[in-house]
């Protein structure tokens, strides 16, 4: 019986929307500050759409970045895959709508929703296909629009700060060399917190799921509700612990590790993270800054930014990791 | 490389039975009318409270019982669903509390109708992979929640029904999971779908004006759709029973899945297999998505129209469109 074979990430591409919007711009909305902002979660500005477009929309450039750095063609994809929790329409599958895109038919599309953890879910399920021998080549993209969904009144203040516009995509394949590629990946979830941090409607478990009155703001049930303190201490816990066991169960210790890419949630969960593993500042790649929280699309978007500078290398050992809505959790470790 | 096979089956339908009558009235249409151009003579529909992971779980303790195992024993759940509990966190996060596993992962996928299949076909590679060794696989759906119940809805609410289905598919030493394809073909996307929330819209991914036109009900054009789905059907059963290396003749049941079970039965006739060897999923209680599947699979096992050794080949064709096929020894 054949061994299983290596996956790795071929080629990255990354896309955000034109629009700028800064933190001085929402305090024209909402009764907010630049320095609140900051100080909370380490924003300053993030990207919005200013037209109808849809993750799908994002995600092509940053696809067709991608398969470029792979050299792969589009039609070349055995698997098309998108990790969203702001899809284009309720179905069929944002993947579904960015295959039309694409222009190519006949290989699957589909849609991972796992939220913050979103790319990483997706990641390990390509990396199941590839190492198994059920496809080739892998499109995983995380992308997302926000700014449709969010209040961007004081009301949803909380919230909407946090939130910004984009695509990040991989493109993976093979990797003959058993030693490098993604060496493992780790995935968990505790449904009992799964109120802390979600967007209720539609809500198949009203009937009917939508209604006028879920729909009439401010409180609309169409916004996300968060209660951040959860989500912050569960975060600051979950995400070392799952560092460390994709560290452990390849036998490494945090010395080994060349780059941490967490999710970008908050760059204060990112720091004091960095701080309790012990990793000193050049180790660990933070971007939210100028994104905000993409979600889905914040790893891809982050790595392909460190890429680029130069931050992962051939032969460097990488560990994703993210921490969300759930709550969900995840790791992989990457011996670039 | 290790292989997968399935453990057990289980299913859940809520107790409310809705006939074409009762529908039909509520449609605007006779219920002669409602049965004839769906198909569907009753469905079921779950009550107010009642989301997918409910039934995923119900059908997800029997597939545990079928297997002689207990949710400990998971190390992966996989939800399929067109219907989540709500729009995030995903439903298989619910589930995953719903059944008291450990912290597990929870991955939800979306490939409607096809869901179960697409979900399936993960699960084995997640097993083949080496990164999972007992996953629990769920479809489950609440339709009842999301159709237009007025004349609005004549042309879809019809095919629709309630549903969860499970299987648990574990390592073994012998694969039982034979083979799984999976498609995808966008150029019909607006025959079959549904729009609004649509994130896309720009400024609010929802306004009054869209739910007054009811933009959040399903737009099915059933006769455009068709075509393509006796096709595919066809082409996947072929596909995937050759992948496998199996025969037709071999097989002991062909489940094919479509909302319109008449198409999905006159697909697999077309192949020269025998009606006795079909089940139509959409036939007993409409169609259930990314239910339909397991929920057949295990009412064949109940039923022992199959037993452990036979073999099985599903179909599954929808919106997207999405199709698939797998075939599994019992």
């Amino acid at each position: 019986m054949s061994e299983t074979i290596n996956s790795r990430i071929l080629g990255l591409g990354h896309f955000v929307p034109d629009h700028v919007v800064t933190n001085q711009d929402l305090t024209r909305l909402m009764d907010t500050s630049d320095e609140w902002i900051r100080q909370r979660t380490g924003i300053e500005e993030r990207h919005f759409i200013t037209e109808d477009t849809g993750p799908a929309d994002l995600a092509l450039p940053a696809a067709e970045e991608a398969l470029r750095a792979a050299g792969v063609k589009a039609a070349e994809l055995d698997l098309i895959l998108l990790a969203t929790l702001s899809p284009d329409i309720d179905f069929p599958a944002s993947a579904t709508l960015l295959q039309r895109r694409l222009g190519v038919s006949g290989m699957p599309a589909m849609d991972v929703r796992n939220q913050c953890s979103g790319f990483l879910y997706m990641l390990a399920t390509a990396d199941a296909f590839i190492r198994s021998g059920g496809a080739r080549y892998v499109l995983a993209v995380g992308a997302e629009v926000h700014s449709t969904g969010i209040d961007l009144t004081t009301h949803g203040r909380e919230v909407a700060v946090i939130f910004g516009d984009g695509a990040g995509a991989a493109v993976l394949g093979p990797e003959p060399d058993p030693r490098r590629g993604i060496l493992s990946t780790h995935l968990h979830s505790e449904g009992k917190y799964a109120e802390k941090l979600m967007v209720e409607v539609p809500n198949s478990r009203s009937r009917p799921r939508v209604t006028a009155e879920m729909l009439s703001g401010p409180g609309s049930r169409l916004w996300p509700r968060m209660e951040g303190r959860y989500v912050f201490k569960h975060a600051v816990t979950r995400f070392p612990e799952v560092i460390q066991e994709a560290l452990a169960s390849n036998g490494y210790t945090v010395a080994d590790l060349d780059l941490l890419i967490p999710h970008q949630a908050n760059l204060r969960i990112s720091q004091l993270v960095a701080m309790g593993l012990e990793l000193p500042e050049e180790k660990v790649f933070n971007n939210i800054q100028r994104y905000g929280n993409t979600t889905a699309a914040s790893i891809p978007i982050a790595l392909h930014e460190a890429q680029v500078a130069g931050r992962v290398r051939p032969g460097s050992l990488v560990c994703l990791a993210a921490f969300g809505a759930g709550f969900t959790w995840a790791s992989a470790l990457i011996r670039w | 490389m290790a292989v997968s096979a399935v453990l057990g089956c289980g299913r859940s339908l809520p107790p409310r039975v809705v006939t074409s009558e009762e529908l039909g009235s509520e449609l605007g249409l006779g219920g002669k009318v409602v049965a004839e151009r769906s198909g569907v003579v009753r469905r079921n529909y779950a009550g107010p409270g009642i989301g997918p992971s409910d039934l995923g779980r119900e059908a997800a303790l029997a597939a545990l019982a079928d297997a002689g195992l207990g949710p400990g024993d998971l190390d992966l759940i996989i939800f399929a669903t067109m219907t989540p509990d709500m729009a995030f966190p995903g439903s298989a996060c619910f589930l995953q509390d719903k059944l008291g596993c450990d912290t597990i992962g929870a991955l939800d996928v979306r490939a409607q109708c096809a869901g179960f299949l697409f979900a399936l076909a993960a699960a084995d590679r997640f097993v083949r992979a080496g990164r999972a060794t007992c996953v629990l696989v769920v479809g489950a759906e609440i339709h009842s929640a999301a159709l237009d119940q007025s004349p609005r809805g004549a042309a879809a609410t019809p095919y629709f029904g309630d549903g969860g289905g499970a299987v648990i598919l574990g390592a073994a030493a012998e694969p039982g999971v034979l083979a799984t394809v999976l498609h995808g073909d966008p150029s019909g996307l607006e025959r079959f779908w549904c729009e609004f929330p649509a994130s896309r819209h720009y400024p609010a991914r929802m306004e009054l004006a869209q739910f007054e036109a009811g933009a959040h009900f399903y737009v099915l054009d059933a006769e455009a759709v068709h075509p393509q789905a006796e096709r595919a059907l066809a082409e996947v059963t072929r596909e995937a029973l050759g992948r496998a290396g199996v025969a037709a003749e071999s097989v002991a049941l062909f489940v094919a899945h479509y909302f319109d079970h008449r198409v999905a039965r006159r697909a697999l006739e077309k192949l020269g297999i025998r009606g006795d060897r079909i089940v139509a999923t959409a036939e007993a209680a409409g169609h259930v998505a990314a239910a339909g599947i397991p929920i057949a699979l295990a009412d064949a096992v109940a039923a022992g129209r199959v037993r452990r050794g036979d073999l099985v080949c599903c179909a599954a064709f929808g919106a997207g469109f999405s199709w698939a096929g797998a075939v599994i020894r019992l």
